[in-house]
C-alpha cells in the first residue's frame, strides 16, 4: 500500500489536534448557574466579563424589557476589548479596565444578540426568553 | 559553437530566470544563457567540445544542483512529492495543536492588570505574538519567509520585513500620541482587510504546498525585479516590499495592537506613544523572528517537508483568519469561540 504513510500521518495529526482541542477545553461553567441578570429599576441589567474571552458565554434574559449590557474590563487588551454587537451596529473599543454600557431597547430584546470581538474568535451571546 | 535547449526541473519562480542565467554564464564555456519561465527551458549558447547532449546537460546541471534545479533533453512533468506531506501533516498538526492549547488555556489572561509600564508594554507584545494575532502577522511572516527562501533569499526580506515593522510602530505611535486619536479602521475597513490578509494567506500557502502550478500565477507580492534583485540588488523594489508589508502591519486587525494603540492616545506625547508602540513591538519580535527565521535553520534538512509543513499552517491560519472575518462581520454564527 502506497498511500499508507499518509494515511497514517493524517491519523497522527487528527489525534493531535483532536487530543488538542479536548484536553484544554476550559470549563465553560454551564453547569453551575451565573448569576447576571438583574433588575435595576425598569431595566434589566446583564453583566459580562470582556477578558481573554467573554465571561459568562452565554446567558438568558427575559424578553421586550429594557436591557442594558454592562461589559467590565479589567486589564483587557486582548481582541475582547474590541466588541461587536451586529444586531445592534454597536462597535466600540473598550478602556483597558473600566466598564461600558450598551443600551438594548426593549423592541430588540428578543431571539438572541450575538456579541463577538472584532477579530471574531471570541463571542458571547444573550437568549431573550 | 554550440546551441541547446534543455527543459529546467525545480523552476518555480521568477527569480528563477535570474538565478539559472547567472550560475550558467558564470561558467567559463557558457558564452551565452537564457532562461524562460513560461516553457520552463533554458537556452545555452557555448563551447562544449566533445560532450553529448546528455553529458552537456549533466555537466550544466552541477553548478545549479545546490539551487534545486536540474537540466533534462526531456522534459520533465510536474511531480509532486507527496511523500513529504508524511512529515509534514504531523508537523504541522502539532504546531496547529500547541497554538490551539495557547488560546484555550487563556493565555491572554496573562497580560497584567493596573498601570501600563514600558515593561508592561513589552508583556503584552509577548502575550500578543502567542496570541490569536499569531494567525494574523504570524501567518503573515511565515509564509513571507518560507516563500522568500524558496525564491533564494532567506535572511534580507526578514530583516528588512522586522525593520519596518519597528520603524512604523515608533513612527505612527508617536503619531497617535502627538495628535491624540487613533487611526482605526471602522467595521468595513476592518472587514475587508481581514479578508484580503485570509485570502492572501490561502493563496501564499497553496503555493508552498507546491501541488497546483497554477497558483504560481496569484502570487502578487514578488514581482519579478525583486527576482532579478537576489543576483546583486540594485533596484529598490526588491527591498520595499518587505519593508512596506512590516510596516503595514501596524494596521493588521490584533486585539492587542488595538488596545495598545488606544492606550498610546491617552499618552499625549509623541516620545512616550512611540516608545510604548515600539516596545510592544519588541515584545512581539522573539516570536516573530522564530517564524521567520526558521527558513535558515531547516534549509540544511528536507527543504520540501519544511515548506509543505509551512503550507499547511499558513492555510490553517488563512481559512482560521477567513472564518474569524465572517464572524465578527456577522455574516456567520461562531463556530469555534474561545
Amino acid at each position: 500500500m502506497k498511500n499508507l504513510p499518509i494515511i497514517l500521518s493524517v491519523l497522527v495529526a487528527a489525534l493531535v489536534i483532536g487530543g488538542a482541542v479536548v484536553f484544554s477545553q476550559k470549563p465553560d461553567g454551564s453547569g453551575q448557574v451565573v448569576q447576571n441578570v438583574s433588575m435595576e429599576g425598569e431595566k434589566q441589567v446583564i453583566e459580562i466579563d470582556a477578558k481573554g474571552g467573554y465571561s459568562p458565554k452565554l446567558t438568558t434574559a427575559k424578553a421586550g424589557v429594557p436591557t442594558v449590557l454592562r461589559l467590565k474590563t479589567n486589564g483587557t487588551y486582548d481582541c475582547s476589548s474590541a466588541v461587536t454587537i451586529p444586531a445592534i451596529g454597536f462597535r466600540k473599543n473598550l478602556e483597558a479596565t473600566g466598564v461600558t454600557e450598551v443600551e438594548v431597547p426593549a423592541n430588540v430584546a428578543q431571539g438572541t444578540l450575538e456579541g463577538v470581538c472584532s477579530m471574531g474568535m471570541y463571542s458571547f451571546s444573550v437568549k431573550f426568553m | 559553437m554550440d546551441t541547446y535547449t534543455f527543459h529546467v526541473q525545480g523552476m518555480h519562480c521568477k527569480s528563477c530566470i535570474a538565478l539559472t542565467e547567472g550560475e550558467l554564464m558564470d561558467l567559463p564555456e557558457v558564452t551565452h544563457a537564457q532562461s524562460s519561465l513560461k516553457t520552463h527551458t533554458v537556452d545555452v549558447t557555448g563551447e562544449f567540445g566533445e560532450r553529448t547532449p546528455e553529458q552537456v546537460a549533466q555537466f550544466l546541471t552541477e553548478p545549479l544542483k545546490r539551487h534545486g534545479y536540474s537540466l533534462h533533453l526531456e522534459r520533465q512533468g510536474h511531480q509532486v512529492r507527496w511523500g513529504d506531506f508524511t512529515y509534514a501533516i504531523p508537523i504541522a498538526a502539532v504546531f496547529v495543536a500547541i497554538f490551539i492549547i495557547l488560546q484555550k488555556l487563556g493565555i491572554v489572561n496573562l497580560a497584567g492588570s493596573g498601570e501600563m509600564t514600558y515593561t508592561t508594554a513589552f508583556v503584552i507584545g509577548l502575550i500578543a505574538s502567542v496570541s490569536t494575532c499569531m494567525a494574523v502577522v504570524g501567518g503573515l511572516v511565515l509564509s513571507m519567509s518560507a516563500s522568500y527562501a524558496k525564491e533564494g533569499e532567506a535572511i534580507r526580506p526578514q530583516v528588512l520585513f522586522h525593520i519596518g515593522r519597528l520603524v512604523s510602530f515608533f513612527v505612527l505611535g508617536g503619531l497617535i500620541g502627538a495628535v491624540g486619536s487613533a487611526f482605526q479602521l471602522g467595521g468595513t475597513g476592518t472587514f475587508v482587510l481581514s479578508f484580503i490578509v485570509a485570502i492572501i494567506l490561502l493563496i501564499l500557502g497553496l503555493n508552498l504546498l507546491d501541488i497546483f502550478p497554477w497558483t504560481k500565477k496569484l502570487i502578487p507580492t514578488l514581482p519579478s525585479s525583486f527576482g532579478k534583485g537576489v543576483r546583486g540588488l540594485k533596484g529598490t523594489a526588491g527591498a520595499l516590499t518587505p519593508l512596506l508589508i512590516g510596516a503595514a502591519t501596524f494596521f493588521l486587525p490584533c486585539g492587542f495592537t488595538q488596545s495598545m494603540q488606544l492606550y498610546t492616545l491617552t499618552t499625549g506625547s509623541y516620545l512616550e506613544g512611540a516608545l510604548t508602540m515600539f516596545i510592544f513591538a519588541l515584545g512581539t519580535l522573539p516570536v516573530l523572528a522564530l517564524l521567520s527565521f526558521s527558513a535558515l535553520s531547516i534549509k540544511k534538512m528536507q527543504t520540501g517537508v519544511f515548506y509543505k509543513t509551512a503550507g499547511l499552517v499558513v492555510i490553517f491560519f488563512g481559512l482560521f483568519n477567513l472564518m474569524n472575518s465572517l464572524v465578527a462581520a456577522g455574516l456567520i454564527q461562531p463556530l469555534i469561540s474561545f
